[in-house]
């Protein structure tokens, strides 16, 4: 897996944008789709994700294997979640479902409402996955401090954040080494038996010299820390932020969006569980 | 200076010390947690080694550092393996209460803390993560609202497994790096 931070949607559209519109509109984007169960509204919303998720120009080959992880995830969770609900749906009294059979084996009740939930369910992660995407493939690396920093975070939270992703690559790369190091060494890292405590005290040799070494080699970055009377006074970026008109558009849909979905959350059925009446039977 | 030997108001002061470590540590843990050993006879059940960093990190170097480092090395981790960083947020949030708890481990298991010998401060560490590993995980439960999960499907496969695996990981490996981490801050007198 590839650890360092890849601009991978540099040049794109949504590169251009202002850095805090990706983080305000996915904030805006899951608050409103958790609000939403009605599985027509998601589906308006897995077509907003995708088309903001499109405009990153990420290439697919560069993160087929995420989406393989994600979209494998996110069906393992739903299935486990259905299989071990019996058949429940939270907003659906027991004797109102439309059942259709049950699963051999595990005698789980397969209903209209459970299929329609665990679609619904399947859709809203992956909207949200698609519209978190370019969080981490279409901003500058090198803008994440100050887009915390301009969004209101202190600054000594938004400089860790920084620091975090400035990190990344040189940690990767000395657990690197500590791993071929130990196997030079004859160490084998793989898992051995089913005993998982054995397993996880194989990993020691790995883990705990990657760790000290960071901590050891802290210091220099305190020191420089210090030396730069950090922390005295009202820091300043090397990146000055600006939202264009563009921005603002976008930023002002995305609040209407999450608006919108809460109003209609109290005032409409969105949140509520809508079955195709092509699935209930009779 | 270590939160193992600080008191209880310089545990929340914020200097350049506490933002590079929170730094570190959640760049470790965004990094190590995508290596996951499975559990024998189990699906979606996995020992992430890197999670002890989380109650290590909050126990070594106070509050702050151990609830960032569970926070934003939890985003950075979903982030890198393709999940999003705010897709589960609230388990995000449960990893940095759980570096948080066990940050103020010191605070109430002192006696066992102060003078004594290695052994005792790397048990007392185990039993501060582990302790924090069963209280903030159970934000975990919030996605019975946020995803209309079942209780049972949260409970069992969710919940426990997280909390069985974690509290091991917790009790082997957080020793393991006090045990190498203490010797080494003394000697340099950090």
């Amino acid at each position: 897996m590839n650890f360092v931070p890849r601009y991978l949607g540099r040049g794109s559209w949504l590169a251009r944008r202002d850095p805090r519109l990706l983080v305000v509109g996915l904030v805006c984007f899951v608050f409103a789709a958790i609000q939403v169960w009605d599985i027509r509204l998601m589906l308006v919303l897995v077509a907003i994700a995708f088309a903001w998720y499109r405009s990153a120009r990420i290439p697919f080959g560069e993160v087929r294997r995420l989406w393989v992880f994600a979209i494998a995830f996110v069906s393992l969770l739903v299935v486990m979640n259905g299989v071990i609900a019996s058949g429940r749906v939270q907003q659906v009294p027991g004797d109102l479902v439309h059942l259709y059979g049950y699963l051999p084996v595990v005698g789980t009740p397969v209903s209209a409402e459970s299929i329609v939930f665990a679609a619904t369910q399947f859709l809203r992660f992956i909207a949200m996955i698609a519209m978190g995407f370019p969080l981490a493939f279409a901003i500058d690396p090198g803008a994440f401090g100050v887009t915390f920093a301009r969004l209101g975070v202190p600054y000594r939270f938004a400089f860790a954040v920084d620091l975090t992703w400035r990190f990344i690559p040189s940690f990767a790369a000395d657990f690197r080494t500590t791993i071929d190091a130990q196997r030079v060494r004859g160490l084998d890292l793989s898992p051995t038996g089913r005993n998982p405590i054995a397993n996880l005290a194989r990993q020691v040799p790995v883990v705990v010299p990657t760790v000290v070494n960071a901590i050891t080699g802290a210091e220099d970055t305190i020191d420089a820390m210090d030396l730069r009377a950090f922390g005295t006074g009202k820091r300043t970026w090397l990146h000055e932020l600006r939202f264009d008109r563009t921005d603002r558009i976008v930023l002002v849909a995305f609040a209407a969006l999450l608006i919108g979905a809460t109003i209609a959350a109290w005032t409409t059925s969105s949140a509520l569980l809508w079955v195709p009446p092509f699935m209930i039977p009779g | 200076m270590t939160a193992v030997t600080m008191n209880r108001s310089s545990l929340w002061s914020i200097d350049s010390r506490v933002i590079v470590y929170s730094a570190i540590g959640a760049a470790l843990y965004g990094i190590l947690v995508s290596a996951q050993l499975p559990v024998p006879g189990t699906t979606a059940v996995s020992i992430r080694p890197a999670f002890a960093l989380v109650p290590f990190f909050g126990y070594a170097f106070g509050p702050i550092v151990g609830f960032f480092t569970g926070l934003v090395g939890n985003m950075i981790g979903d982030q890198i393996s393709g999940w999003g960083a705010l897709t589960s947020y609230n388990w995000s949030l449960a990893n940095g209460v759980v570096g948080l708890l066990a940050g103020l481990g010191p605070l109430y298991i002192g006696r066992w803390v102060a003078g004594s010998s290695f052994a005792n401060r790397a048990t007392a560490a185990a039993v501060a993560g582990a302790i924090a590993v069963v209280i903030g995980f159970l934000l975990a439960f919030y996605d019975m609202i946020k995803d209309q999960l079942d209780f049972n499907a949260v409970l069992t496969t969710e919940y426990l497994p997280v909390v069985i695996v974690d509290v091991i990981t917790t009790a082997v490996l957080v020793p393991a790096l006090l045990y190498v981490w203490l010797p080494t801050a003394e000697r340099t007198g950090r």
